[in-house]
């Protein structure tokens, strides 16, 4: 069930939560079980046949992970140890292949060679991407002696705690364990008030902000799926809008998902820290979907730039360095990696061309970004003057790149995203609708020659959807975050107050158990509750 | 070879790669305290101190250290 469905903020919510403090009052143990059970019930609600799927796939990790247990720290057997999380990270990447790529394989083998391979029926597990890098980075962590007990239940817990089950953050069995070991399990106001507080701004964002975007920007990326040349300006719309739509959704969802597990008592990691303010595309990876990041970093991109750099310096070439960088260096040991890194990410999100090439511009993004920091120009006088030009040009180029890269994202197919792009640069024209070009008055004898009248998007629509573009901008940019207005709380691990200075004045809107701010939540819950039920999907539910 | 000692090298060792040479390292800074020490100047550093020291990092304490001051005492533990 989704997160803003009736059935799950009107019956599963309240049912798991007095379920959990009942049990509670009689033993932690009992509570924490009803974590594992409830849990599994939110998972099967879709599909019951998705918890055979899992459940298998959770026992053979558990069993793995007390074979690494009782070889650690064993140097004698070293070997073996490394043998069986081999043989785990093959089994996990193996599980998540069979579900999600096999057609996409089979797809591309038809494509290049040929072959008319028929298309498998497979049920793809919800959140199957999500659960396997939690696993395989689960399995690393007990091989590198991080873990040092396991049982099935905290195992379980860990894996299946629903707030986290779909759709992240993707956590860490070590950030997470020592929580639940501690949680009292009790009513705790303050837990249920920050609680209420995560969940209803992400719902907010969601439903109100997320699916209200998604009504004017959808139909465009529709009409490019269906052939329509797609010109400059709703072209731009369906970019802008889709970065912005997507913000939302995931950002909401990650929100709700810290809201829900803090009245277990419980901060999961943060995922989001206002992407869209970033004034570099490395800035912005360290702010949008911050665990995925840190997982990729942690367990694909150091490793690899690890083992390049120590066989590179054991040849006796230089490594990189920002005072000497060399061009051989930087392709070998950055580039080469952050292609390959980005190249995964975009096939972790979805099997297909489009998100492939999604993460490799990307990739190419990074790499543009690093380059100039290690190659670019240094006579500016001083760093001042260098932030004064830089920091808003450098704003405008990424916040532009990150659009452009999610029509890949977002496109139903290649053609549909192949208008877009064209019409990003004005090579399928320039309208505006018929009864705002015919008000043009004396711009429009200037204009006449390159902007046409025409029916693609109707006046009111077209207003309206960059009135929605414009109130959505400026609350990405100018408005503290959810994290930064509940700061004072701790709402994720690691999250707590900025220090007073330039931004005390926004400080003045941080969130606090007071009247203001029940009036202020109440608001947003109507907002909320006078468009719960409408169409709506999760985007990130879908990987 | 004492703490001291090592947080010089290490000093000496980050303002060659990220050329600046204000860097102070203590044992409690963090990467997030030193402009421009990201992810592919972390680990050039790692293998800057390995070739230094001669010693080798396992891929899991690299990911687990959090401050300048775990990479001495790691450093350390191998040198024996």
């Amino acid at each position: 069930m989704l997160f803003n469905s009736y059935e799950f903020i009107f019956v599963y919510l309240p049912v798991m939560l007095a379920g959990f403090f009942l049990l509670g009052l009689r033993s932690r143990s009992l509570a924490l079980g009803w974590i594992i059970t409830a849990s599994l019930a939110f998972y099967a609600w879709w599909r019951p046949i998705n918890v055979l799927i899992i459940a298998p796939s959770i026992l053979v990790n558990f069993v793995l992970a007390r074979w690494l247990l009782r070889l650690a720290g064993d140097k004698d057997r070293a070997g073996l140890a490394r043998l069986v999380l081999s043989l785990g990270i093959a089994f996990n990447v193996a599980f998540l292949g069979y579900f999600k790529y096999v057609n996409f394989l089979v797809t591309a083998a038809n494509d290049l060679v040929g072959t008319n391979f028929v298309l498998m029926q497979i049920v793809l597990p919800l959140g199957i991407s999500f659960i396997t890098f939690q696993k395989i980075a689960f399995l690393i962590d007990v091989h590198g002696g991080r873990i040092p007990a396991l049982s099935l239940r905290d195992y379980c817990l860990f894996v299946l705690f629903f707030p986290q089950l779909i759709a992240g953050p993707i956590v860490h069995y070590r950030e997470m364990m020592p929580q639940f070991q501690q949680a009292p399990c009790r009513w705790d106001k303050e837990n249920i008030a920050v609680g209420v507080c995560l969940f209803v701004f992400g719902l907010f964002k969601k439903v109100v902000l997320a699916d209200g975007i998604s009504e004017h920007v959808s139909p465009i990326y529709e009409m490019a799926a269906s052939g329509s040349e797609i010109t400059l300006f709703p072209a731009w719309i369906a970019a802008i809008g889709f970065t912005l739509q997507i913000y939302f959704d995931f950002s909401g969802y990650s929100d709700m998902a810290l809201g829900l597990a803090r009245f277990f008592g419980v901060r999961l990691p943060a995922n989001f820290d206002s992407p869209l303010k970033a004034t570099n595309i490395i800035d912005f990876w360290l702010r949008w979907h911050m665990t995925l990041t840190r997982f990729l970093t942690a367990y694909l991109y150091n490793p690899l730039v690890l083992w390049l750099t120590r066989r590179r310096m054991a040849k006796g070439l230089p490594g990189l360095a920002s005072r000497t960088p060399r061009v051989g260096s930087f392709f070998q040991l950055l580039a080469g990696p952050t292609l390959l890194t980005m190249f995964v990410s975009g096939l972790w999100h979805g099997a297909g061309y489009l998100f492939i090439l999604w993460g490799l511009l990307h990739g190419v993004y990074l790499s543009v970004n690093h380059a100039w920091r290690l190659f670019g120009p240094r006579n500016w006088s001083n760093k001042e003057t260098y932030d004064r030009f830089m920091r808003p040009a450098g704003f405008v180029l990424t916040f532009l790149s990150v659009a452009v890269a999610m029509v890949l994202f977002r496109s139903a197919n290649s053609d549909a995203a192949k208008e877009l792009l064209q019409g990003l640069i004005g090579l399928n024209g320039i309208s505006l609708p018929q009864q705002i070009h015919a008000h043009l008055g004396p711009l429009r004898g200037l204009l006449q020659s390159f902007v046409s009248a025409s029916t693609e998007m109707p006046a009111q629509e077209f207003v309206l959807a960059i009135a929605w573009l414009g109130v959505l901008l400026l609350g990405a940019l100018l408005l503290p975050n959810t994290l930064q207005l509940t700061a004072r709380y701790e709402p994720a691990l690691g999250v707590r107050s900025r220090p007073a200075g330039p931004l005390s004045l926004l400080r003045a809107l941080d969130w606090t158990p007071t009247v203001p701010w029940a009036v202020a939540m109440s608001a947003l819950v109507v907002a909320v509750v006078m468009r719960l039920g409408g169409k709506s999907e999760f985007l990130y539910w879908q990987f | 070879m004492t703490d001291q000692d090592l947080l010089t090298i290490f000093t000496r060792i980050l303002r060659d790669l990220l050329g600046d040479d204000s860097i102070v390292l203590s044992l409690s800074t963090r990467r997030i305290d030193v402009e421009g020490w990201d992810s592919i100047m972390y680990v050039n550093f790692i293998v800057a101190i390995e070739l230094e020291l001669r010693i080798k990092f396992r891929v899991a304490d690299v990911e687990a250290f959090d401050t300048v001051g775990d990479v001495v005492a790691k450093a350390h533990s191998l040198l024996g």
